[in-house]
């Protein structure tokens, strides 16, 4: 039982973090969202840092604040684009989209019987966090090697670019939750 | 950010379960990923072929097969049906899959909320984004007039939307660099001389001497164009190249004149009066087809061997050569029209020379000469031309450019938008151009963009130009979207006369929130008030209306393999209504040289070196700059410069440079230097596109040297009102410090 729940709730905790990044709208950046994420934060005892978050939460326009932090982290900026959030910008290529590794993510998908259907690449860091929140529950070994595999070595190189250029404390909160719930256990002290 | 417990403990608290309630409660209900049946391994690894591509990494459209595993464009090839370029395509044709996956592409609308030039991008919405794109046009159009409105096309993708500011909105003031800063000079001199633009099409697979003024075939890689080049050299044609520089044409001739550059009418005119004195020219020809011929003959008397040689700095001798050569080999002579002829600002007359030598040779309609190619016919479809006040042309009201080819010169229109005179222009639609690479002066060309109330851009990459947008959209590439319907012959005249018609069509889907143009323009137009007036509701419908008139349809041509072939007709021969006018009144009554006139242009300052530019067979210009292959091809552009030149000065091959021109202009980068004794002294040279000033280009930007900002003394053709390019100077800045050429 206790396993089951450790797996549901690593699941959630996926799924929060995939729609953490997507691109920010007022539709889902609720009343209610910014509850869950206060609270997991302070199940964490990151208190400190949704007080950075929620300081900017009360801005002109919060949403507009993200909007423009996420085109520029991930999207088009000047000087340029701090950080695709695609495994094959960072991994095995030379920085195009969809190069080797969106394709073995794919087939890794298809192997596992499902297959991406949505309108962006398959190796959107949400697609991989949500396909992370249905293996963590379905397939463990599956889980292991895609998380292993495929997403810590892209995330790794990703995770550096946005922690170091993000202005906004959200994006940087989400990243480091995303690393601290993808890492090996280990690298944490246990 | 410190964690203090770790995620196992976290996950195993019996009150963090709870806190995946909340969690559950916000998160999309749509993951994106659904259930599907393990399928056998190998089946997602097979790689299927789609026909229907025309490639657009340059404007002569080959056509394509692309390669697709799942949804994704692995590999382009030439489409083995094509009697074009065959399977054939160029570096950069292949290159296109590494631009469709560039990750700096645009791929959502975004809007400006920092500065023209120093833009803040955010992501909007479509809605979004056209509401403000027609309210925004509408306002200027309400409180200026039409004309109150410019619009900068480039490309297939810019056509329809053209039309629609033009036809529909009302408004002259577009320019095309296709036109004004390439090859409009070309087509409308042909015009005044032949009574057709003359493309590229010289008979050169079966020509006995191919005469190339300027052309650097090899570097300008178009691949039919250079099959027909290349079969004519493996068939024994002799190669006349007229260029300062040794340009890998040069290399195959068997005569490279080396003439100092602006001065090549000069040449032509000498050629001319030459054959006319000796008789070496076709009197049938000229006596059934010419005009005026008498008027043309006597007014080029003055132009001896030695008076040209004396301004060409070459040779009477060398040009004599020339001239018996071409005479001894009429009428199978492919005088080549050229393609980028914006040159010096005395341009049309060079053309005009160059028409007028190919009809004294009646090179025309015969094998080896100039030969219109007869393709298939197939009717466009697109917005109807409305009834507007002509009153705001600016070339009628400037009383200048008579000659002009469509649209609005250049120059007159961004004078116009920095002056106000004579009316204001207050907002800008750039499609698919990047006028700040295109257009010389770049500094007048943002000093007009930042005067506009309004600008929007559509492109499918960020370039220069769309710093200065307020509203930026996304658009599909040319593998993503049907439209242009490439259209000719075989490529020999020599074989089987067949026609094709090959429509672009998309080879994968646009990925994130690209669309086509046709979808765009019909929403911007609903936003402006003009719904009722959309000719055509989708790419598809357009497509296939305009097959139709073919009596051909999608289907069909998919079903064919992506062209269609049809029996041709040979092209050969003269049609009766022919004529060359070797004089032309209209150009006279107009004020103009009624006969080709060589036309001084300013010499090279003491100290300096004239700029020329040309291309690399690698890029189309700065369009591909931010393409990773192409970019390791062939990173930045080095910069030429004679061998005897460096000695003086003390450079040598591989220093790093920077250039500064007679206005004190000085290159926003550096690049490396090639000494070669295949350049004028007089002269350097560099591929033109390079140094992108946009940082979101991540690839191109700074690399190389952008000769365009070294472009700051405008020329103007008189007749036409295209620019000419190549009158700057430059010296060399070695290690900070500017250094004077040797005289």
């Amino acid at each position: 039982m206790e396993f089951a729940n450790y797996q549901l709730t690593l699941a959630w905790v996926y799924r929060f973090l995939a729609q953490s990044l997507r691109y920010p709208e007022s539709v889902w950046l609720t009343d209610d969202y910014w509850s869950a994420f206060s609270t997991l934060l302070g199940e964490l005892n990151l208190h400190a840092d949704w007080q950075d978050i929620a300081s900017l939460l009360d801005g002109y326009d919060p949403v507009n604040d993200l909007q423009l932090e996420y085109t520029r982290l991930f999207i088009n900026a000047v000087p340029h684009v701090v950080a695709p959030p695609y495994a094959s910008v960072h991994l095995e290529g030379d920085g195009s989209l969809y190069g080797n590794i969106a394709e073995k993510t794919a087939r890794f998908y298809q192997n596992k019987g499902f297959e991406y259907a949505g309108d962006d690449l398959p190796d959107h860091i949400v697609n991989e966090l949500e396909f992370l929140a249905i293996l963590v529950q379905e397939d463990g070994e599956g889980y292991e090697e895609f998380r292993g595999k495929l997403f810590i070595p892209w995330f790794a190189r990703f995770k550096e670019k946005v922690l170091v250029e993000a202005n906004h404390p959200f994006y940087r909160v989400v990243i480091t939750l995303t690393d601290f719930f993808t890492r090996e256990e280990q690298q944490y002290g246990v | 950010m410190a964690f203090n417990l770790t995620r196992r403990k976290f996950l195993q608290a019996a009150s963090v379960t709870a806190a995946a309630v909340p969690l559950a409660r916000v998160v999309s209900a749509d993951s994106g990923f659904v259930r599907k049946p393990f399928t056998a391994p190998g089946s997602f690894a097979d790689t299927r072929t789609v026909h229907g591509g025309v490639c657009e990494m340059c404007f002569w459209r080959c056509q394509l097969d692309g390669k697709v595993r799942g949804d994704k464009l692995v590999k382009l090839e030439g489409n083995p049906k094509s009697i074009d370029n065959g399977k054939s395509i160029c570096a950069r044709g292949n290159a296109g899959v590494k631009l469709l996956y560039d990750p700096d592409r645009l791929k959502y609308p975004m809007k400006n909320v920092g500065e023209r030039g120093k833009p803040k991008w955010k992501r909007i919405s479509w809605k979004e984004a056209l509401d403000e794109c027609g309210s925004k046009l509408k306002a200027v159009q309400d409180k200026y007039g039409s004309h109150g409105i410019a619009m900068f096309p480039h490309g297939a993708s810019a056509k329809y939307p053209m039309h629609f500011f033009e036809r529909t909105v009302g408004t002259h003031n577009v320019s095309e660099a296709s036109f004004f800063q390439c090859r409009g000079i070309r087509d409308m001199a042909y015009l005044a001389t032949f009574g057709t633009p003359p493309g590229e099409h010289v008979d050169m697979p079966n020509a006995k001497v191919i005469f190339l003024l300027g052309c650097h075939l090899g570097e300008n890689v178009h691949v039919s164009h250079l099959k027909r080049y290349l079969k004519g050299l493996e068939n024994g044609a002799k190669l006349i190249v007229v260029d300062p520089r040794f340009s890998s044409s040069a290399a195959k001739s068997d005569i490279w004149v080396k003439i100092k550059p602006g001065t090549d009418t000069a040449m032509l005119l000498a050629i001319m009066n030459y054959l006319i004195k000796e008789k070496k020219y076709d009197a049938d020809f000229i006596d059934e087809y010419g005009n005026d011929f008498d008027k043309f003959k006597n007014g080029i008397t003055h132009a001896s061997l030695e008076w040209a040689a004396g301004i060409c700095d070459i040779d009477a001798a060398q040009i004599k050569q020339v001239a018996d050569t071409m005479a001894a080999n009429a009428p199978n002579v492919a005088i080549h029209p050229g393609r980028h002829v914006s040159w010096y600002g005395n341009d049309f007359q060079r053309e005009r020379a160059l028409a007028c030598l190919t009809g004294l040779l009646g090179a025309v309609g015969v094998k080896g000469g100039f030969v219109k190619p007869k393709g298939p016919k197939v009717k466009g479809v697109s917005w109807a031309k409305g009834h507007h006040d002509d009153g705001h042309n600016l070339k009628e009201m400037a009383d200048k450019h008579h000659f002009a080819p469509p649209g609005t010169p250049t120059d007159l229109l961004r004078n116009t938008c920095i002056s106000g005179k004579p009316y204001p222009i207050k907002g800008c639609v750039v499609w698919g151009q990047n006028p700040i690479q295109t257009i010389p002066g770049q500094g007048l060309t943002i000093e007009a963009m930042k005067q506009m109330d309004f600008v929007m851009c559509v492109d499918v990459m960020p370039t220069d130009v769309t710093m200065y947008a307020d509203i930026l959209l996304p658009e599909a590439s040319y593998l993503e979207r049907y439209d242009y319907i490439k259209k000719g012959t075989q490529w020999n005249f020599a074989d089987n006369h067949q026609q094709f018609i090959a429509p672009r069509m998309p080879l994968v889907s646009p990925m994130f929130e690209r669309k086509d143009p046709i979808w765009i323009t019909n929403e911007l137009a609903k936003r402006m008030g003009y719904g009722d007036k959309i000719p055509i509701t989708s790419q598809e419908e357009k497509l296939e209306r305009e097959l139709k008139s073919a009596g051909l349809s999608i289907a069909k041509i998919k079903e064919e393999k992506g062209i269609h072939l049809q029996p041709g007709k040979n092209p050969y021969g003269v049609s009766e209504d022919f004529e060359v006018n070797f004089f032309s009144e209209d150009l006279e009554d107009e004020g103009y040289p009624g006969i080709p006139t060589y036309i001084p242009v300013p010499d090279v300052p003491e100290g300096y070196a004239r700029l020329l530019y040309g291309r690399s067979p690698v890029h189309t210009f700065n369009r591909t700059q931010n393409n990773v292959w192409l970019h390791n091809a062939m990173p930045e552009n080095p910069v030429w410069l004679n061998d005897k030149v460096a000695a003086a000065m003390g450079l040598k091959d591989g220093d790093r440079v920077e250039l500064v021109n007679s206005e004190g202009v000085r290159s926003a980068g550096d690049s490396v230097l090639k000494v070669t004794p295949g350049i004028r002294k007089d002269a350097v040279y560099m591929a033109h596109g390079y140094g992108s000033r946009n940082p979101m280009m991540t690839i191109g930007a700074g690399a190389g040297i952008d000769d365009q900002r070294l472009i700051t003394k405008l020329a103007v053709d008189p007749e036409t009102g295209a620019h000419g390019m190549r009158n700057n100077f430059v010296k060399i800045i070695k290690d900070g410090k500017v250094l004077d050429l040797p005289a």
